[in-house]
């Protein structure tokens, strides 16, 4: 079978981590293009927030007037103020944030293109090594954490950040003693985020686990409903799901409490704070040094400071989170070397093809394959058979490039392979696996993922060859219809077609198919094998077949067993020479077929 | 069992009243201690602060602390309530939207995608739990405005009307701008979710680019995917942003107003300066349980489209109905279809004896499809009876049909678990999960893995290849030895020494008992008792597989091309 030589038993070898000041680096570099938007960002939210802040002195002022037993007139310019104060605070605000915002948005942006290129362009072997698990992960969850705080969090964080810095400023202008006494609450805040962050960060992280587990649970009980029912599985499933979402519930409930004990600490933090300056203001006003406004007034910028600490602090938790996700985005889009294309001279189709004296082993002391021989002549089409664990998906790889050989070589029309760390500009051989995929979107752009300047007529012909074109022109939309996840479903034997259709439309001149026919039920079977036998007309193919008509119709048999050619021939050849070939065609037909037949 | 969204609904609050009706409780006195705060303010500058009276400032400092504590502790524990009653309703919710698609009677998922349906079990079933923690939030709202609104007018009545009657046009104005701003920003999310759906489609369909060299065309398609997505959010932000800075334009404007007109009283002697700086800070105070209640009210409405979508599920019709436990006595085995006629059936008569092994051929797909359906009873034939030892299977809950007739599909799914505990789910005894395991060479699979039978299987036993998966899943179905088996399809995906090997598997485990074989695999068909040919939806020939690939050309044509 397709994966049983993979080496499950070898540790994972997980993409790379950015450390702290690689993504110290990766943010500069990000935001380097944006300086100026930044900049002007930053700068017209400082001067929005200080705006803001006037507003508490010229309520002061109004509270002197009135203790000063001035005319009722006398408000209206104050109150003037407070107007244009509004508006200039309201349009500078909604200028910086779209500022801030664009910032923000584009380098996250940039990191997720750059992410994804850099996934796209990792060689095979090393996301077999990481898993795709790990891969799918960054993709989805970081992704989706860093917009999170991005979005919400960003704006409202240099907003806080302002406001508190500006209100401590102002605090300190209506007189320096007030701003001094603001920070007694200070001590009793880091000591609470310290304290907060400690447990908030794992068990948020735990919260996540379990949702995700949650998700997988009933993904997997959903979909498989159907078995579900027919095995009568009903109650465990369901008992499956109840554990997961009470865990998930459970530690939802965790998380609230902590976020309430993290909140009563604040209000202590606000209660001292607050009485600090009353306090203040009343001696103050005693000793005569200020207005009784200056006092009003202070208390009520202490009142306002509320809302952006709690927020500014509340956040810390989300940051930390964005931060370590940006750290695994960033590990990959920076850290992980990408290999470097090499241009080489056009090989024309169907070249010849030679493997000598190839050797593999997953594990070191385990060889999968031993000095394996095989010459491929040009346009000629092999069937590679074998019992599993014979190494036939092993060859393939090899051929197509995902493994580096251990021993012997590989050359393709005379040329050998691109050397580690190297990559071919034009693909000389295609992989196409029982790994079928429907990439979301409408048909025609799905195929074209393969030629991307492909005509609507060179599409028709590409499915025409592989006896696809009936069903698609028959979809709802045709070629224009929607598929994938999502999407209309196609069965697993026109996915498989599909994929044919695509090594149509992408040309290249050698050929590997790894049971490519193997998902489909045996109706579809003889179907997809007429496709690629189609696909593969002209093209130098190596095809691992299970089912031996796919090989009785390849130009040669090759038998692998236990990682060594043990045959190689035409397939009556090797049916008449009556060795373990014959022996599994026999196993496969010829007992049953009548000698007359 | 309730049908409308509205029922769901209120009995998510129903169901947690206990916890619900505390948390509006105290919530209320976490609202009313934060509409305090600036009263006291006002009452320390008033008291103590304007008469330079020290006792004053103490005792009104403690009063401050006890305002603190008693909002502080009342939001603690009305949050915690709130919460609760919000994630228990979501996971009862869950338990039996779960219920519901597993029931034995089947019918949920007609026209209904998995995803779809985990989505209404998890993010449904969070919007309408949360709507507890909305109702709880909505009361402590009105708590507050009441407490709020009560505070003003004892300082003036006009300056208390004016704040009363003034907020309400304010946050309407600000539903009206928000308005076409939410649904750009939902437009927005579409957008910003199919990138990141796209980034996820293409890393699950890596190996396939890679195959055929598509990375440059991917790299493209996915920048161009993320642009759009870019100028979309750009052009929310810049909405949101707009939206917001009006805000608090409109509420800085008000709260001119409310100075100018508090500034005028208390010049004229009708308020003191504490009660005028009360007044202003009560006036900064009321937008927030204002847009409490109207986010509240978005909340219900998100809570209710949920709901409905629930409702849906639980109220979809079952696929089978009628019928009463399971088959009487010992099963014997003997199944017997007379004039059946259903999707690609036409008038199937079918005996098979008990204890025999019988091979289905048919190239059509949607025949063997019914076939497999009718004889789990995960529907009734159009016309005509399936019987099981002269019982007809209308007669009996499918969940009894079930417990005689296992149908293992060709596409059965693996569930996560260790590969033993897939094959032991619905296993007769630990006895016949080794046969079974040997039976399905599905004991070469545990084998091949790193930690044997104790590796688990991820994401639905992906983590395996075709073949091994479907070996797994024959063992499981060999290992429940039910008195009836039907098998389709079982190893399209392994190879024919292996294939071989499994076909006297199947035979050796199965004796003795019923076994319907529903594929065309000549390994297959080779180790069976008889073999039925069936040809427009009715049965063309039978025989054994020798004979049949003897005498009918079809049939060769069948199995052998």
């Amino acid at each position: 079978m397709s994966r049983t030589e993979e080496p499950q038993a070898v540790e994972r070898e997980r993409l790379a981590v950015a450390s702290p000041a690689q993504v110290r680096a990766a943010v500069r570099a990000l935001a380097r293009p944006h300086l100026g938007t930044a900049l002007s960002g930053l700068a017209v939210l400082t001067v929005a927030t200080g705006a803001g802040l006037l507003t508490a002195p010229v309520l002061g002022h109004i509270i002197d007037l009135v203790t000063q037993g001035r005319a009722a007139d006398a408000i209206t310019f104050p109150v003037v103020w407070l107007i244009v104060i509004a508006v200039v605070q309201g349009t500078l605000t909604a200028l910086g944030t779209t500022l801030v915002a664009r910032l923000g948005e584009s380098m996250l942006a940039t990191l997720r293109e750059l992410f994804v290129e850099r996934v796209l362009r990792l060689p095979l072997g090393r996301i077999e090594r990481a898993g795709s698990g790990d891969l799918t992960s960054r993709v989805t969850g970081d992704v989706s954490a860093i917009t999170n705080v991005l979005r919400d969090a960003l704006p409202a964080l240099a907003r806080s950040v302002l406001t508190i810095g500006l209100t401590l400023v102002g605090l300190a202008v209506l007189d320096w003693r007030f701003a001094l006494v603001a920070l007694v609450a200070v001590p009793i805040q880091v000591y609470t985020v310290r304290w907060y962050l400690g447990r908030a960060v794992p068990l948020y992280a735990a919260q996540r686990v379990a949702v995700g587990d949650q998700q997988q649970q009933l993904l997997g009980t959903v979909g498989g409903a159907a078995t579900v029912r027919a095995l009568r599985l009903g109650e465990t499933h369901v008992r499956l799901v109840g554990s997961r979402s009470q865990a998930a519930v459970d530690l939802a409930l965790r998380g609230i409490r902590l976020m309430t004990r993290f909140y009563s600490r604040l209000n202590l933090a606000e209660y001292v704070g607050l009485s600090a300056v009353l306090i203040t203001g009343f001696l103050l006003v005693r000793s005569g040094q200020v207005s009784i406004g200056t006092a009003g007034a202070a208390a009520l910028y202490f009142h306002n400071l509320f809302t952006p600490i709690n927020i500014l602090l509340g956040l810390l938790d989300d940051a930390q989170v964005a931060a370590a996700g940006l750290a695994r985005l960033a590990g990959v889009a920076y850290g992980e070397r990408a290999p470097k294309t090499v241009t080489r001279p056009a090989i024309p189709p169907g070249p010849p093809v030679r493997l000598s004296g190839l050797g593999y082993a997953y594990q070191p002391g385990h060889p999968v394959l031993h000095d394996v021989n095989l010459d491929l002549a040009p346009g000629e089409r092999v069937a590679l058979v074998g019992t599993s664990g014979a190494g036939k998906t092993t060859l393939g790889k090899l051929l197509a490039g995902v493994h580096r050989p251990g021993l012997g070589s590989i050359t393709i029309g005379g040329t050998s392979l691109p050397e580690p760390g190297e990559v071919a500009a034009d693909r000389m051989v295609a992989l196409v696996t029982q790994e079928v995929h429907v990439f979301a979107g409408p048909l025609a752009d799905d195929l074209r993922l393969a030629r991307p300047e492909a005509t609507e007529a060179e599409l028709c012909a590409a499915l025409d060859r592989v006896g696809a074109l009936t069903w698609a022109r028959a979809l709802p939309q045709g070629l224009a219809t929607v598929v994938g996840e999502h999407g209309h479903r196609l069965s697993p034997a026109q996915a498989q077609q599909l994929a044919l259709a695509r090594l149509v439309l992408a040309d290249p001149p050698v050929v590997v198919l790894d049971e490519a026919t193997a998902e489909a039920g045996s109706a579809g079977a003889r179907l997809l094998e007429a496709a690629a036998l189609a696909a593969t007309e002209g093209r130098t193919a190596l095809i691992v077949a299970h089912r031996l008509t796919q090989a009785a119709s390849a130009d040669r048999v090759v038998v692998l067993d236990r990682g060594k050619v043990t045959e190689s021939g035409p397939h009556e050849e090797l049916v008449r020479a009556g060795a373990g070939y014959a022996a599994l065609w026999e196993a496969w037909s010829d007992k049953r077929l009548q000698p007359d037949v | 069992m309730p049908t409308l969204g509205r029922d769901i609904l209120w009995r998510a609050i129903g169901g947690q009243w206990r916890h619900s009706v505390r948390g509006s409780v105290l919530a209320a006195g976490h609202q009313a201690g934060e509409a305090l705060v600036p009263v006291v303010i006002g009452l320390v500058i008033d008291e103590a602060v304007s008469r330079e009276d020290p006792g004053a400032l103490i005792r009104w400092i403690v009063v401050l602390g006890v305002v603190f504590a008693v909002l502080s502790v009342s939001w603690r524990f009305s949050a915690r309530a709130a919460e609760r009653a919000s994630q228990q309703a979501a996971h009862r919710l869950r338990t039996e939207l779960t219920e519901r698609v597993l029931a034995p009677r089947g019918g949920a998922e007609a026209g209904r995608l998995p995803g779809e349906l985990v989505n209404v079990a998890t993010e449904d079933a969070r919007r309408v739990g949360a709507v507890n923690v909305a109702f709880s939030a909505g009361i402590a709202a009105l708590a507050g405005l009441i407490v709020g609104g009560v505070a003003l007018l004892r300082v003036s009545v006009p300056l208390g009307l004016l704040v009363l009657l003034g907020t309400p046009p304010l946050l309407l104005l600000a539903h009206l701008l928000g308005k076409p701003l939410e649904r750009r920003s939902h437009v927005e999310q579409e957008r910003a979710a199919h990138a990141s759906g796209v980034a996820a489609d293409l890393v699950a369909g890596l190996r396939v680019l890679k195959g055929i060299g598509a990375e440059a065309a991917a790299v493209e398609r996915y920048r161009r995917t993320s642009r759009d997505s870019l100028t979309a959010t750009l052009r929310a932000a810049r909405a949101q942003s707009w939206h917001d800075g009006g805000m608090l334009m409109v509420t800085g404007v008000f709260l001119a107003l409310v100075a100018l007109v508090g500034g005028r009283l208390a010049v004229g002697g009708d308020i003191s300066v504490g009660e005028l700086v009360a007044a202003v800070g009560l006036a900064q105070y009321l937008v927030n349980p204002l847009s409490v209640l109207s986010w509240a009210n978005g909340e219900f409405a998100q809570g209710r489209a949920s709901a409905a979508r629930i409702a849906a599920v639980l109220a979809t019709p079952p696929a089978v109905t009628g019928g009463a436990g399971g088959p009487p006595g010992p099963v014997q085995g003997r199944i017997r279809l007379r004039e059946v006629s259903h999707d690609g059936l036409r008038g199937l008569d079918l005996d098979v004896a008990p204890g025999e092994l019988l091979g289905v051929v048919t190239a059509d797909p949607a025949a063997a499809d019914s076939l497999l359906r009718l004889l789990g009873r995960s529907a009734d034939p159009a016309s005509g009876t399936v019987e099981l030892d002269g019982t007809a299977l209308t007669a009996l809950d499918p969940d009894g049909v079930r417990r005689a007739v296992v149908v293992a599909e060709h596409d059965a799914d693996l569930f996560e678990g260790s590969l033993h505990d897939n094959v032991a789910a619905a296993a007769a005894s630990p006895a016949s999960v080794e046969t079974a395991m040997a039976g399905a060479a599905a004991d070469e699979v545990a084998h091949a893995l790193p930690r044997g039978a104790a590796t688990v299987l991820t994401e639905q036993g992906r983590s395996l290849s075709g073949g091994q998966r479907q070996r797994v899943a024959l063992a499981r179905a060999l290992a429940a030895a039910p008195p009836v088996l039907v098998l389709c399809d079982p190893t399209t995906a392994v190879d024919a020494a292996t294939e071989a090997r499994i076909a006297s598997g199947i035979r050796r485990t199965r004796a003795g008992r019923t076994t319907i074989v529903v594929a065309t695999s000549p390994a297959l068909l080779a180790a069976t008792d008889r073999v039925v040919f069936m040809e427009g939806g009715t049965v063309a020939a039978e025989g054994t597989h020798a004979d049949l690939v003897r005498d009918s050309p079809a049939y060769r044509a069948a199995v052998l091309t």
